[in-house]
């Protein structure tokens, strides 16, 4: 007969059923499900009789782990629906963390040093627009920008994704010849603001004090504000090399990881950028044409925040979705790891509470958010055209 | 693209391998196929000119010494020509003991439903019976023969899931894979029971097509292909019934799903610790058993008279029945 199983344990289950319902797709569904309760599937037929025991035992696993994975209120399925979106949805970046103690020692025309052993090549250095953007109140974009500012906001960390030989001793002049053909093209381009090469040497391409054409339809938001199109508002930082790299030697190198902390630390200081403001290409990628996020994959998984002295921000709700209405593709899915589809998810859980808050459909709340990003575009392409303008006919 | 559950060929197979059908459906690039081949083979003395008849038409067929064994979906329609008994590789979802030639057959009639090459080094996922509630039966031999083959046919990354739970899997991803799934096949009924994808119980009654085939044929004197192909066509549960194979049909249908509500029952009643659903739960029905107009009005009837001590919310059929087994274990690999 069935027995009553503690309290905790239901709420457990309950959690589990709560989370699996949030995810449209059949197979994803089964998927969040397989792998929460992993360890109960092993086995076929004949492990499959009077299990009943070994299901609890699962769920009270399941449960657990899910609790870790989950943001602090995203556990809320209870809340109440009339709630402010803005105001009711809990943000990551509510754990705040100071900013660390890193200082310039020395400063070359060629380099500069800091405190924490950071150094900068500056001989690739070139100019961009100067940096302008407007800021919006979060989860009230619709009334347009309450800010304007000249300082960078947040880090986006990006992966060249380009071919670069084998990390090997006897690679290391083509390791350097690739290196040197990549930091031309990307000051051309100028596409980052920092390139860190193989062998960790950090590269300044666009000043700081300047936009890079580095995230330009992308969204983040933190506890208050919200960012659209990051080339003006974020830092652009990037490896060489590949993020997910399939072949041996084409992953990030620990001169990388230890250079990228070092250089997290020195923007962090001087800007005072909050942890939840540092972040991936994949995470902040949009596209605008198919309504979906994570239009570039790079670092949709093993991005080392911890490493870097960060929180796991693969677990923020991703704005882009529930802040504009974006969907994803379910293939995203399974090119992100644990955390991020986490964020992915918690992503579209907001949208649908924010939407609840309202008394609205899901789709029709999605479309109005929709329509409050195009006209964010609209506005930023106005203000480029004019400043464009105002620089003598060039456009920004 | 999923790149998590593609590999080799970048196809994903779920391989229903039944007593009485083999479905294979195949996904690769976004796009599904199906291919089915009756499980079953004829044998007839071997002539050159058969041989090269049969191979005209491109019939499925194994050469073995003086005789050519016809296998796959044609098997049935030339027994029924030449008044034969078609004869099978498996029996009670099993592998047959008592057909030498069985993994020579299964293996030629896997190689027909899924096409190696083509789709070699694709990940399958194939079906697999529950032990029956009688008592314990041992399926290690049928898994790991079935495993050996597919790997012989270049299918490196095979596993084995439970045909209940496959049916689950297909079917029941609103009620978050909580519910019982119950495939009526050719030589067993699979019965399972999960709660959010995790199997809580799961059996076999030995009482199925072949089962009621024979014992129809026995009341009739009647071959057992012909008994099968009057169920297929025109078998239905209205219960008026024109001739003695369908009365006999009528008969054996209801001794098979009474066997499985009560084994169903002893189940639940048996399982010392049963997860506490909170709600009711589904059950859903597949199989080609399923098929006859009226089966699940005489399900649920049956089950209504049972009592489970689990409350249910809908007795409803797979919305393709034929090929609900097969789609739950593609739905396993894609998952993994």
């Amino acid at each position: 007969m069935p027995v009553e199983r503690p309290r905790l344990e239901r709420l457990e289950a309950a959690l589990l059923m709560w989370r699996a319902r949030r995810v449209s797709d059949p197979i994803e569904r089964l998927r969040l499900l397989r792998r929460a309760c992993r360890g109960a599937m092993a086995g076929t037929a004949a492990g499959a009789r009077g299990n009943g025991a070994r299901v609890r035992r699962m769920l009270a696993v399941a449960g657990a782990i899910l609790m870790l994975l989950l943001p602090l209120g995203a556990v809320r399925q209870g809340a109440p629906e009339r709630v402010q979106a803005s105001e009711g949805i809990p943000f990551a970046s509510a754990v705040s963390q100071a900013a660390p103690d890193v200082w310039l020692v020395e400063q070359q025309p060629g380099y500069e040093l800091y405190s924490n052993g950071l150094r900068i090549e500056r001989q690739y250095e070139t100019e961009g627009e100067p940096r302008s953007y407007e800021v919006y109140a979060r989860g009230r974009e619709e009334l347009g920008p309450v800010e304007e500012r000249t300082v960078p906001a947040g880090i986006v960390y990006h992966s060249t994704e380009s071919a670069t030989a084998e990390f090997r001793a006897d690679q290391a002049s083509r390791l350097k010849l690739l290196g040197r053909y990549l930091l031309r093209y990307v000051r051309e381009e100028r596409a980052y603001h920092y390139l860190i090469d193989r062998f960790g040497r950090v590269w300044r391409i666009v000043r700081e004090s300047d936009a890079a054409n580095h995230a330009g339809y992308s969204v983040w938001a933190d506890d208050r504000w919200t960012y659209v199109n990051l080339n003006w508002s974020f830092l652009g930082v990037s490896v060489e090399g590949q993020s997910a790299a399939a072949a041996p030697g084409g992953e990030i190198t620990r001169a990388q990881i230890l250079a990228l902390r070092q250089l997290t630390e020195m923007l962090r200081a001087r800007y005072g950028i909050a942890p939840a403001n540092c972040v991936t290409h994949a995470q902040v990628s949009v596209n605008p044409s198919n309504r979906q996020a994570g239009y570039h994959y790079d670092w949709a998984t093993r991005f080392p925040f911890a490493a870097l002295g960060l929180p796991d921000n693969y677990r923020i709700p991703v704005p882009s979705l529930w802040l504009f209405g974006f969907t994803y593709d379910p293939s995203l899915v399974n090119l992100t790891g644990e955390s991020y589809w986490q964020g992915l998810v918690l992503g579209e859980d907001f949208l649908r509470q924010s939407a609840a808050a309202r008394g609205m459909p899901v789709e029709e709340y999605r479309a109005e958010r929709a329509a409050v990003h195009r006209r964010i575009l609209s506005r930023l392409k106005s203000r480029m055209e004019r400043a464009g303008e105002a620089a003598g006919g060039q456009s920004p | 693209m999923n790149q998590e559950a593609k590999t080799g060929s970048g196809a994903v197979i779920g391989l229903d391998v039944g007593t009485s059908r083999v479905v294979a459906i195949r996904q690769a690039d976004g796009q599904r196929t199906a291919r089915a081949e009756l499980n079953a083979f004829l044998s007839i003395p071997w002539s050159g000119m058969t041989e090269a008849s049969l191979h005209r038409e491109s019939i499925p067929l194994v050469v073995r010494g003086g005789e050519i064994l016809v296998i796959g979906n044609e098997s049935a329609r030339l027994a029924d020509l030449l008044g034969r008994e078609l004869r099978r590789p498996m029996m009670r979802g099993m592998l047959n003991p008592d057909e030498p030639e069985g993994l020579e057959l299964i293996r030629a009639i896997l190689r027909s439903v899924l096409e190696p090459e083509v789709t070699a080094g694709a990940k399958v996922r194939f079906s697999v019976p529950s032990p029956p509630l009688s008592g314990e039966s041992s399926l290690t031999f049928h898994e790991a023969s079935l495993r050996r083959i597919l790997e012989d046919l270049g299918y490196p990354d095979a596993a084995g899931v439970n045909e209940g739970v496959a049916v689950i899997y297909s079917e029941l991803w609103e009620s978050n894979y909580t519910g019982i799934g119950i495939s009526f096949g050719g030589g067993l009924c699979n019965a399972a029971l999960a709660y959010l994808s995790v199997p809580a119980l799961a059996f076999s009654v030995p009482k199925a097509g072949d089962f009621i085939d024979a014992s129809a044929a026995a009341v009739a004197g009647e071959l057992v292909n012909r008994v099968r192909l009057v169920k297929e066509e025109q078998f239905h549960f209205n219960g008026n019934y024109g001739d003695k194979i369908q009365q006999a049909l009528a008969v054996y249908y209801d001794d098979m799903i009474h066997s499985v509500v009560a084994g169903l029952r002893q189940a639940l009643q048996n399982c010392r610790s049963l997860p506490r659903f909170g709600r009711p739960l589904p059950l859903v029905l597949s199989g080609g058993g399923v098929l006859p107009e009226g089966f699940r009005e005489r399900f649920e009837k049956a089950l209504a008279e049972a009592q489970l001590p689990v409350p249910i919310s809908e007795v409803r059929l797979a919305r393709h029945p034929l090929a609900a087994t097969a789609e739950g274990a593609l739905a396993a690999a894609l998952s993994e």
